[in-house]
């Protein structure tokens, strides 16, 4: 019990650290990582969606609003824990100072989770009022969304975190990016639907956890809940938990030389 | 024991702001008197016997790399301790492995009775690190790093507060506590990652090359600072490049070089033992003159060396140099009588040589 309040509280001070960070940029960062979800919105919802009207039953920009929801958090998350995470580690020192106190790496990394949590919750939170605004939103449902909001901020947290652990150069983290992050982004059912696509592809889209965040995210905002939207949820806990202590092994190589 | 700071004692600039203040610190920070006066009468320095850090047969290795190879020493409470070396020679690697940064690759180390490596949580809440490298946030204020760090040790936030302000105070930097660190020159930035370490007035303070990079006045204002924490009992354990520095500060050091120590003792102690107690310098009109003088002067001489064109000589007895120099008339236009410094020692025992 007291080791326990002794994890979260050393945690608690790691996303502080980030938060007051974050709080000299916030509005260059909102804007950042708000600008191309919107575009994209706007140009292929308004753009394309004159010409794919209705998608499985609703219109172009009610099919992919949702999705770019979901694509808005992860990309806040996995940009600010693989390139903040990186020079958090290489340039400005921040883990190393943390490693002069009594932190420890599993505190660091829990402290990060908070953190990404924190923002994916708040970068997702903004595109909803742009979808809001937009009359998009048909369910009340969608109530539900902070979850697996907060456990994208764990989801793409890790993976970016642990590339960024074992990174040597910037843009070595481009790598992933290019390879990763945006062919998850073009596939995952965003724009169409997945089992159009070759098997084989839909087989590897079927296992990443996008899809699933983006199919979820879809059936709270359209209200269209069933045994799938549970599966979809189950599949997201279970990357969470997965990959929640893979950056740690990495960051502690890279701090306790 | 915790130890509270030296309350406003090395702020002797109130009430004055901006460019005047640092204007006056400077002006201050020349005279070594002013720094002299935060001596504390009461709390005189409680030096004991009592090992503090003990090391026996320490060891590290990266992969193939043996940086520091079987080294003992004992630190004692309230002493400060110092490790010379050139570049290269193991004083971080050590100090981060006492400091619990970096795991001990084999020999024992205990910090305040406790192994490091086991007990590294318990050991860090205790110490107070200075890293060679600068680490403080450049994202935060001067006043935000402090606070933000205060967390980590899970101080009570009126506490920390309290204490950054006087810590910024006591490092002279509490005009600028609302800056940006990214504004900082590099030796505020240094001055801030000292006042970081005593945020949770730490036992054993570590400073890895505390003063590398800082100009004279601000060196002054840390060597003051230092003094005073010793003078309250803080122990003090540092690398350092400035012989001078090791001289006035450090009670007892250590010379180590290619991961073994080569001497140790007081400065004093090591001056006297090893080059004597004064220098004859001379610089010689060209290679044959300075052969001469050499040769004359050798029955006198304990030690001679090479210091770039001057050829240095050093004895207990310099009067009697000077003798021999007369009596075979080889007396050089150009010469100068000074004590022996660790400068001297250092280079005695390291050679000339560059490293890396
Ligand atoms: N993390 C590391 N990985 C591999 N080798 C290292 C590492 N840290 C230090 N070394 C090597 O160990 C040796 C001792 O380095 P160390 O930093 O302890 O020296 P130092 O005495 O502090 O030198 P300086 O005065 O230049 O700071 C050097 O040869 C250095 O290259
Ligand atoms: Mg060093």
């Amino acid at each position: 019990m007291k080791q326990g309040s002794r994890f979260w509280r050393s945690a608690a001070a790691v996303w502080w650290r980030n938060f007051l960070a974050w709080r000299k940029f916030w509005r260059s960062s909102i804007l950042l990582n708000f600008g191309e979800p919107l575009t994209n919105l706007l140009a292929l919802g308004l753009g394309l969606g004159a010409y794919v009207t209705v998608m499985q039953g609703v219109s172009f920009l009610q099919f992919i609003a949702p999705g770019l929801l979901a694509v808005t958090s992860m990309n806040a998350v996995t940009f600010d824990s693989g390139f903040e995470g990186y020079d958090r580690l290489n340039s400005n020192g921040v883990y190393q100072s943390m490693m002069t106190s009594p932190l420890t790496v599993p505190e660091i990394v829990a402290g990060e989770y908070l953190w990404e949590a924190t923002r994916s919750l708040l970068y997702g939170a903004v595109f909803f009022v742009v979808v809001l605004a937009f009359g998009l939103v048909h369910s009340a449902w969608i109530a539900l969304l902070p979850i697996p909001l907060l456990l994208f901020g764990v989801v793409f947290a890790a993976p970016a975190l642990y590339v960024a652990a074992r990174a040597k150069t910037h843009e070595q983290l481009f790598y992933y990016f290019s390879l990763v992050i945006t062919p998850m982004f073009m596939f995952s059912g965003v724009f169409f639907p997945v089992q159009h696509l070759p098997w084989f592809v839909a087989d590897i889209i079927y296992v990443l956890p996008l899809y699933h965040g983006v199919e979820l995210t879809r059936e709270l905002a359209l209200g269209q809940i069933s045994l799938a939207s549970l599966w979809n949820f189950l599949w997201i806990v279970g990357y969470a938990a997965a990959l929640m202590y893979l950056p740690v092994r990495a960051l502690e190589r890279r701090l306790t030389a | 024991m915790r130890l509270s700071l030296p309350r406003g004692r090395l702020s002797s600039c109130g009430g004055v702001s901006g460019p005047r203040r640092e204007e006056r610190f400077r002006k201050e920070a020349k005279q070594p008197k002013r720094v002299v006066k935060v001596v504390n009468q009461e709390s005189a320095a409680q030096l004991t016997d009592n090992p503090v850090i003990v090391a026996k047969g320490l060891r590290k290795r990266y992969g193939d790399l043996e940086a520091v190879r079987g080294i003992d020493f004992e630190i004692r409470k309230g002493e400060c301790f110092g490790f010379l070396g050139p570049n290269g020679a193991g004083k971080s690697s050590t100090i981060r492995m006492l400091s619990c940064l970096s795991p001990v690759s084999d020999g024992q180390l205990e910090v305040l009775g406790m192994p490091a490596g086991v007990a590294e949580r318990r050991i860090k809440e205790r110490l107070g690190i200075v890293s060679q490298e600068d680490n403080v946030d450049p994202d935060l204020t001067l006043m935000e790093n402090l606070l933000v760090y205060a967390r980590y040790f899970r101080m009570a936030s009126g506490e920390a507060r309290q204490r950054a302000g006087e810590l910024l105070r006591f490092m002279q930097l509490e005009h600028r506590q609302d800056a940006a660190v990214r504004e900082l020159s590099g030796g505020m930035r240094r001055r801030l990652v000292i006042a970081r370490s005593l945020m949770h007035a730490p036992e054993i303070l570590v400073l890895d090359e505390p003063t590398t990079g800082l100009d004279p006045q601000a060196r002054l204002l840390v060597w003051g600072a230092l003094q005073a924490l010793k003078r309250q009992g803080t122990t003090i354990v540092l690398t350092s490049h400035y012989m001078e520095e090791a001289e006035r500060l450090a009670d007892r050091l250590v010379v180590v070089d290619h991961g073994t120590v080569l001497e140790r003792g007081s400065p004093r102690e090591l001056v006297l033992r090893i080059v004597g107690r004064e220098a004859v310098e001379i610089w010689p009109e060209d290679a044959a003159d300075s052969e001469r003088i050499a040769e004359a002067a050798r029955p006198a001489v304990r030690l001679s060396d090479r210091h770039g064109d001057a050829l240095v000589l050093f004895s207990d007895e310099p009067g009697r140099i000077g003798e021999e120099l007369v009596r075979k008339q080889a007396v050089p236009a150009r010469m100068m009588v000074r004590p022996a410094n660790l400068e001297d020692v250092f280079l005695t025992l390291t050679g000339r040589d560059l490293r890396e």
